[in-house]
């Protein structure tokens, strides 16, 4: 038997650490995304997961998304760039979210955190049940949590007031959160009470190659005002009630050009009935999203009259494909775009026909093909993707704390909040006791990777030379 | 010709492969749990005792020996145990495959999948509320579902890895004899690098 020399076991002692300290540096992660929204829905959250999946995919990081079955889609399914989504079978019970059962999704994350051997688990949107529950029992299994904030939310209502002590309890325990505007950042802040340090501003991003100008440039002699968001109270369609009549009125050569649908689309209708403008305001209804861009190239201008937004993505759309934005100033759409792409009013009918003015003023000095090139640079989902990678390596870099030293945070939520989430906790970690009791974390099958196309090629050829050797 | 055996343990599976009679014969053992004997056991004493109590009672029988007998009728009902001693694939060439579930008190049932209804092997991961795990199911002609290849044990997915390259070249080949199915090929280790297809 070969004797170890203490220089042998010195330069073991070094490949070592150097193996550590590059581990350390060019680690690649393994997030698992969680939200009750997701494809085949659709929205803004469900975006923002699909392509911030993509790019970390391209990073070489393994992304794998969690969500709850939407109709017949429940299981295993494999996206574009080999995302892996589990439509686990709860069903949607309010909104799209699932039934707050506190517990009983323990079993089921487990087992996906460990098959898949997890490293951080990244929930997206305040009131997405699943998204709660599954953070808190990564943290109570030891895991590093990112959570990203996707709304603002209001302080004073009820409704408000329960969902900020709900992000309270969730939020208390985090390693990172991440939101999407600095407005909402300062939201989240005062409703959870989250250190400000630990929150990163990461903003939304927009498919450039999909939103892209008309080729050719449109006249001026008639101008087209585009509207496309759902029809709610929220979106300020009782605004656009008030606005649209007195443009048409004001500037004889506008017309609109409203997409999508909602409880208040018959307000609209009405109001075209009763001032006569159904040759000069045009009524799409649900216009999918394979459609927009060929909704927002007819038009010169787009308004967005919405009460409350964290971020916009509509209007980087809408400024990606060369249009001029008439927005109110509310949330943080004034931080979306620089102030020669966007005409900002507050959210009242006069000074959003004023905006109007102002923009129609300003539009012959705009040319779209610039505005694309601009917005190409100022909003990539590669950059929101190696930011979020920052905000990844910040959560490791986290110190690893047990049981013992997580109760104070929860303590702090509140007088009797406090004591309760305590107590949510610490049945929480007796339940996972119980589950690796009943089911050893060394009996749970770890899942094999699939290797990119290219690897596999290279892993064939080496399979190959090796069967020729064996034989 | 009779083939080498192969033999794989984990945990209380265990997995046995051999050719007889020209037959490709793929088994999962399954070790008993003697605790769970043990209360199937104690379930039927306890509705047992339960039905004798109530008849030796001198009264006539009144509302809670129902109860009672009915209680413990349904925790006898879930304590009880049928084990299952092993469950078998039967590659059968030109025929098809048979699959076969053996219980310990030795009762067997038998399924038969004819080659021609055989479409495609596939390694499945079941998401259920509870839990996740991998299957062995067979897609067939003219069926919308899916036939479950071992329907009592769920068997880790390295034992069912070659099990599932045997019905692949079996499906692949329509049926043809074991000398041909039983080759490694190259097209197969391109298919066998992705064997979480679904």
């Amino acid at each position: 038997m070969e004797n170890v020399t203490g220089e042998g076991i010195s330069d073991q002692i070094e490949r070592f650490q150097t193996q550590l300290q590059m581990d350390g540096r060019g680690r690649k992660h393994r997030i698992l995304m969680v939200s009750d929204f997701f494809f085949p829905n659709f929205g803004g959250v469900e975006s923002h997961i699909y392509y911030l999946s993509q790019c970390l995919l391209k990073l070489g990081h393994k992304v794998i998304v969690m969500t709850h079955a939407y109709g017949n889609r429940s299981g295993v399914r494999y996206v574009t760039g080999g995302l892996k989504v589990y439509y686990v079978p709860w069903k949607p019970f309010l909104m799209q979210n699932t039934l707050p059962t506190l517990f009983l999704t323990f079993p089921i994350v487990r087992t996906i955190l460990i098959r898949e051997k997890i490293s951080v688990v990244h929930g997206h949107q305040a009131f997405s049940t699943l998204c709660h529950e599954a953070l808190m029992h990564a943290r109570t299994m030891g895991y590093k949590v990112v959570f990203t904030d996707h709304s603002l939310y209001g302080f004073a209502d009820a409704g408000s007031i329960h969902m900020n002590k709900v992000l309270q309890f969730t939020l208390a325990d985090i390693d990172q959160a991440i939101c999407v505007s600095h407005t909402s950042k300062e939201n989240t802040v005062l409703r959870s009470g989250i250190s400000p340090e630990k929150v990163f501003m990461v903003p939304n991003a927009v498919d450039t190659a999909m939103f892209t100008p008309s080729p050719d440039r449109l006249s001026c002699d008639e101008i087209v005002i585009v509207v496309i968001s759902r029809l709610v109270y929220r979106k300020g369609a009782d605004l656009l009630v008030e606005v649209i009549p007195e443009v048409c009125r004001l500037f004889p050569k506008v017309r609109f050009i409203v997409g999508g649908d909602g409880p208040k689309r018959v307000r609209i209708e009405e109001m075209r009935e009763k001032f006569s403008l159904q040759d000069r305001v045009e009524m799409l209804g649900a216009v999918p999203h394979a459609q927009v861009r060929s909704v927002l190239i007819s038009g010169h201008i787009f308004l967005n009259s919405s009460l409350t937004e964290a971020f916009c993505i509509a209007i980087l759309e809408a400024a990606s494909c060369g249009l001029l934005t008439v927005s109110t100033r509310v949330g943080g759409v004034p931080e979306v775009l620089p102030d020669d792409m966007v005409v900002l009013a507050e959210p009242a009918p006069e000074d959003m026909v004023r905006a109007v003015r102002k923009a129609i003023d300003m539009l012959p000095g705009i040319d779209p093909q610039v505005m694309h090139l601009r917005m190409k640079k100022l909003y990539s989902w590669d950059d929101v993707a190696k930011r979020t990678e920052i905000v990844y390596d910040r959560a490791m870099q986290s110190p690893q704390t047990d049981l013992l030293e997580r109760l104070p945070r929860y303590l702090r939520c509140g007088a009797w909040a406090g004591k309760l989430f305590c107590l949510v906790m610490i049945i929480n970690y007796l339940l996972w006791c119980l589950l690796e009791y009943l089911q050893p974390t060394e009996g749970i099958e770890e899942v094999p990777d699939i290797r990119p196309v290219h690897a596999r090629l290279e892993s064939v050829d080496d399979t190959c030379e090796t069967q020729g050797k064996g034989i | 010709m009779k083939n080498r055996a192969v033999e794989m343990s984990s945990g209380v599976y265990t997995y046995k492969h051999h050719c007889e009679g020209g037959f490709d014969i793929h088994e999962i053992y399954i070790k008993r749990s003697k605790f769970r004997v043990l209360f199937s056991y104690v379930g039927e004493i306890f509705l047992f005792a339960n039905v004798l109590h109530a008849l030796l009672l001198k009264e006539s029988l009144c509302i809670n020996s129902f109860w009672s007998i009915s209680f413990a009728f349904a925790v006898a009902k879930c304590l009880k145990y049928k084990p299952v001693k092993k469950e078998s694939l039967l590659i059968m060439p030109t025929f098809g495959v048979q699959l076969e579930q053996h219980f310990w008190s030795g009762r067997v049932h038998r399924q038969f999948v004819p080659v021609g209804k055989l479409l495609k092997p596939v390694l499945n991961e079941h998401v259920t509320p509870i839990t996740c795990y991998w299957s062995l199911v067979l897609l067939l002609h003219s069926e919308d579902k899916l036939v479950r290849v071992f329907k009592k044990v769920y068997p880790p997915v390295k034992m069912m890895v070659p099990i599932w390259k045997a019905l692949d070249a079996f499906t692949n080949y329509g049926g043809m004899g074991n000398s041909v199915a039983l080759q490694p090929n190259p097209l197969l280790i391109n298919v066998e690098q992705g064997c979480t297809a679904t």
